[in-house]
């Protein structure tokens, strides 16, 4: 499937070319900002000025009515890394917690959703159905996150009349039932699994479509002089994809800090608090536990672990690279 | 820019070249199809489920429904009358449809305006306005939320969620917009403007016929975040008569944990349109995706 | 290409058209009028059906419609909806402990300023039950309906076939467990995962604990004036796992955290059986017979016996539990449903349903249709020993708290200490 090329950032063209008959009256220069206006109104008033707010709640102790009830300074920060088992737990080995979790996604959510995406995308790109391949891999991104979670609750079902995975694992492979979900030491595992069943089409399509802008003539060279493919791979075709992959993982980064919905429909968290991530403690304690000063503090970590991306966004932007 | 063909060895002549060469690629096939049926397998199941009876599900994997056939729109029909799923569909197009236009209309006009026409400072807005892409939503629950109630009780109505998703949908459509709307002919803009045209004129006579392709590509991505949207509409929308299936499918995990065929139905009806506007509208979908990568 | 997409758009169009239209035509009115009240509660299937009979004798009897909606974590829904000054008019919760943080928050109408004196309650509620529904000495919630948690289900057929007795201790419960084991069969389907199930383990505990810790430590834990470190949790908290281990429960320990609430009933009693024994209140008589199976014949094929005892001198103490009505918003149409549900004939209306038991004294015997709910209620009204759900008196959402503290100490029971000092140090002065 072809794609058209992305909209490369480039600056925009100076103020009138070079055909201007008269300079800029007072009123045109500002014209600009008219366009904009309402834009940057409703940004300013319901993303900017909450965010602020978050951050001060941070630093407070809040109840039902959302207010700054009672300065905290840096408490709910502390409370928060140091004595809350269920945020981050480093006492045990391997640690626990909903920080850890995410790190966990981070591991195995990115890499194998890499890993399969950028596989199939080399290996598709070799047969005349190619583009069948990739709609099969990639419907499930059309799929909300919600429905994705119904998708998997009935595929891990502990049934194996019902569930596909002990239908295989139990039916076929003969071992126990298992309870991919209730098991503590597996449900992370099961979640991060659903959530690359969904996100390994983003990967494929960016990738299979980086990868057929790698000339050709490049790679016959390179298969004339003996290479085999493995190292055509190794050697010519990942370097020549380093950028693609560096705006995939990013994305994929992106999508482990936030990732919500599917812990919410699948698991709550659960069993106990084993499965919970820090954007799902973020809702549970402000609007469960009834803490939004403490929900607010994750909030607020969940912006310093995203700033990053953000600075990276801003960087590569100015200095005009080409996105893919 | 290099063809479609370009990393795809050349094809087999002969009818004997063309058969060594799917035997020696033979493991090459089995995987891929594999894998992709495998990737089918449990968006099949779920649909195979929607179609069965509640005894037939409990007793027999949906595997076993293709020779079993005993298919049911019940249901479908129970899901959308008696658990609300129907006038849960319509909420969604209500709160999905304004939550389009909103961002597509302020963003396309901001967009215009960083492209086009210059001002002071117009460079660090732009960049500011990349920056805030990527502020997670969790930021802006609680604040809005008070600021709603306190407000009008927007909360009650729809213009609460309608304004929080455009507030998080301008810095995709800006940045998106503008890159696309800074390779538009610099001849034609100049031309209508020697012309006389106003600015308003010009984004509406030129730029905007000519943009279609990048302000459809936002449109059905910001479409499809919207209507798949669970957490905003969880908070913002706490009416349960306005509530959209995201948020009231998993309402149906707790009173009817266990039948499988209501939550399939119910699922499939979130699913129907999203997929629909995916197979017809693919191109415009993958484009918005590709640029929205920078988007959280 | 153009037209193409065209014709796609005008495909996706005409499909929400269509879907438009089907939905108007089948989808519920939901335009609140003027003379409707909503009621948020928790129920689903039977017990929701069970409700729904008595909203319709008031609605025939007063013309004001019921709009009833339920939750799925029913704290942050009620939380989010006050903050979005949006409450539901009536919330019918089953955590008095909740509800006393309701009320301190300012966010529930009391009793007595609705119209319902004190008076008038004391005369259809006995004390117990009406302190149960107070906060700082004013009443806020309406008793509707209570169930006893001392009751253990099982199959009298299978029984019959093993030449089983119904158990009178702890120990021939286990005995009993132990000789299904032994015959290859499953002997408990536990559910305390998904969906918020984790509830059931703390009837569990509940049950044990006021069998060997004895009623009066059993109101000093869950009040705040017994710490969850005392030796006497930690023990109960083993017995528990006496029978909630890999051994005995299907699917073992995983299995129960991965198990609904229901569904593990439908493991006991639904046709596709896999468990022999379940234990919940007496709620589930009425899930069992009318949602998972109703082929069932009660007596037959289900049946319920009470909790057996542990230390023989503190005997048969009744854990129950009940779900009080309260008012977030003061309305004609509130007062109106409050005082009905508070009257006999509609606790007679809900106990017909077979689902539930009235605590109101003005519902006689009689009026329970089938031998399981007058046994139920007979448990109930002649208890020496009566005790509340523990774990819906905790405070704020330490009930769910406390739920997953006793997940945690199933999967590892070698830990239980820890798990206890912990959830002690989480709950330390909130109460």
């Amino acid at each position: 499937m072809s794609t058209q090329p992305l909209p490369t950032p480039v600056a925009g063209p100076p103020p009138g070319g070079g055909l201007r008959k008269r300079a800029w009256s007072g009123f045109e220069r500002f014209q600009g900002l008219l366009f904009v206006m309402p834009a940057l109104v409703v940004l300013a008033i319901f993303l900017i000025y909450p965010a602020y707010y978050t951050i001060r709640l941070a630093f407070y102790e809040s109840d039902f009515h959302f207010g700054f009830f009672h300065y905290l300074g840096v408490d709910n920060f502390k409370e928060l890394l140091t004595n809350d088992p269920d945020f981050l737990d480093l006492s045990k080995f391997p640690p626990g917690g909903a920080l850890i979790n995410n790190l966990r996604w981070v591991i195995f959510y990115i890499s194998l959703s890499l890993i399969i995406g950028l596989g199939l995308a080399v290996l598709a790109v070799r047969v005349r159905y190619e583009r069948a391949v990739k709609t099969a891999i990639f419907v499930p991104m059309a799929i909300a996150a919600t429905a994705v979670g119904i998708i998997w609750l009935l595929v891990y079902n502990t049934d194996s009349n019902i569930g596909v995975m002990n239908a295989v694992w139990h039916g076929v492979l003969g071992q126990h039932q298992v309870s991919w979900l209730g098991n503590p030491a597996i449900v992370n595992y099961a979640l991060i699994f659903a959530y690359v069943w969904a996100s390994v089409g983003f990967v494929m399509v960016v990738l299979s479509a980086a990868i057929k802008g790698i000339p050709m003539e490049i790679m016959e060279a390179a298969r004339v002089d003996g290479a085999g493919e493995w190292n055509i791979f190794r050697r010519i075709m990942l370097p020549m994809l380093s950028l693609p992959i560096s705006v995939v993982t990013i994305w994929l980064f992106i999508n482990v800090i936030k990732v919500f919905d599917i812990i919410y429909v699948m698991t709550g968290g659960g069993p106990g608090t084993t499965s919970r991530v820090i954007a799902f403690t973020m809702y549970e304690e402000t609007f469960h536990n009834g803490r939004p000063g403490y929900g607010a503090a994750v909030a607020v970590i969940m912006l310093v672990l995203i700033a990053p991306v953000m600075v990276l966004n801003v960087r590569r932007f100015r200095t005009e690279k080409v996105v893919a | 820019m290099a063809t479609v063909e370009s990393a795809v060895p050349i094809r087999a002549r002969t009818r004997s070249e063309r058969l060594v060469r799917l035997v020696s690629r033979g493991p090459l096939h089995i995987a891929l199809i594999g894998i992709a049926v495998l990737w089918l397998v449990p968006t099949v199941g779920l649909a195979l489920t929607s179609f069965r009876k509640p005894p037939a599900i409990a007793s027999s994997g949906w595997w076993h429904s293709f020779t079993q056939w005993d298919w049911t729109l019940h249901n479908y029909d129970s899901v959308i009358t008696a658990t609300g799923m129907g006038h849960a569909w319509v909420n969604s197009v209500i709160i999905t449809v304004p939550a389009t236009i909103l961002p597509l209309t302020l963003g396309a006009l901001a967009a215009f305006g960083f492209a086009w026409v210059p001002f002071p400072f117009r460079d660090t807005l732009f960049l500011i306005i990349v920056a805030l892409m990527i502020v997670p939503i969790q930021t802006s629950l609680v604040p809005l939320l008070k600021l709603f109630a306190n407000h009008g009780h927007l909360n009650n109505h729809y213009y609460g969620i309608w304004l929080a998703h455009t507030a998080f949908g301008l810095p995709l459509a800006v940045f998106l917009l503008r890159n696309f709307f800074v390779t538009l002919p610099k001849d034609l803009i100049e031309a209508a403007r020697i012309d006389g045209a106003s600015n308003l004129a010009i984004f509406r006579r030129v730029v905007v016929p000519l943009s279609v392709p990048a302000l459809a590509s936002f449109a059905i991505f910001q479409f499809l975040w919207v209507w798949n949207d669970l957490l905003m509409a969880l908070i913002f929308v706490s009416d349960p008569s306005k509530q959209p299936m995201t948020v009231r499918i998993p309402y149906l995990l707790s009173t009817y944990g266990q039948e499988y065929n209501l939550l399939a139905a119910a699922a499939f009806l979130l699913m129907i349109l999203p997929l629909l506007v995916f197979f017809s509208l693919q191109r415009y979908f993958v484009q918005g995706l590709l640029a929205g990568s920078v988007k959280t | 290409m153009r037209r193409k997409s065209l014709i796609a758009s005008a495909v996706a169009l005409a499909v929400i058209a269509a879907g438009l239209t089907a939905t108007a035509i089948s989808a519920k009115p939901t335009k609140k009028s003027a003379n409707s009240i909503e009621v948020l509660s928790l129920w689903g299937g039977s017990e929701k059906d069970a409700f729904l009979k008595v909203t319709a004798a008031f609605t025939k009897a007063t013309g004001i419609k019921v709009e009833y909606t339920s939750a799925r974590d029913f704290i942050p829904d009620i939380q989010t909806r006050l903050a979005a000054g949006n409450p539901p008019d009536i919330g019918i919760l089953p955590r008095p402990g909740y509800i006393a943080t309701l009320a301190k928050q300012g966010s529930l109408k009391s009793l007595s300023s609705l119209g319902l004196t004190n008076k008038y309650m004391a005369g259809n509620y006995s004390a117990g039950w009406l302190k149960l529904g107070s906060s700082s000495g004013k009443l806020y919630g309406v008793p509707a309906k209570a169930n006893s948690k001392s009751v253990i289900w099982y199959k009298p057929d299978s029984f019959k076939k093993y030449k089983f007795k119904v158990p009178k201790t702890w120990a021939q419960l286990l005995a009993i467990t132990k000789a299904y084991k032994a015959k290859g069969l499953v002997p408990w389907s536990v559910g305390a995962g998904p969906n918020q199930s984790q509830w059931t383990l703390t009837d569990w505990f509940e049950n044990i604990y006021a069998r060997t810790a004895g009623p009066a430590k059993y109101q000093r834990l869950f009040t705040g004036k017994l710490k969850f470190t005392d030796p006497s949790v930690a023990n109960a908290a083993r017995i528990m796992t006496q029978i909630i281990n890999n051994k005995y429960v299907l699917n073992g320990v995983q299995g129960v955290l991965g198990q609904s609430f229901v569904g593990s009933i439908t493991d006991v009693f639904g046709t596709n059986s896999k468990a022999q024994l379940f234990f919940e209140g007496g709620f589930v008589g009425g899930i069992a017979t009318q949602q998972v199976n109703p082929a069932l014949k009660p007596g037959k094929t289900i049946a319920d016996f009470p909790w057996p005892t542990i230390k023989a001198s503190l005997d048969h103490p009744v854990v129950g539990a009940a779900d009080f009505a309260a008012a977030f918003k003061d309305t004609p149409e509130v007062r109106q449903f409050l005082k009905y549900i508070s009257t006999g004939p509609a606790g007679v209306i809900w106990v017909s349903t077979n689902a539930v038991t009235s605590p109101n004294k003005k519902v006689p015997a009689r009026a329970y249709p089938s031998v399981l709910a007058r046994a139920e209620a007979h448990q109930l009204a002649t208890a020496k020993t009566f005790l509340f759900d523990g774990s819906d008196l905790l405070p704020g959402a330490f009930g769910d708290t406390w739920g997953f503290a006793l997940q945690d100490v199933i999967q590892k029971p070698g830990n239980i200490k820890s798990i206890l000092s912990t959830f002690q140090s989480k709950i330390q002065g909130k109460f």
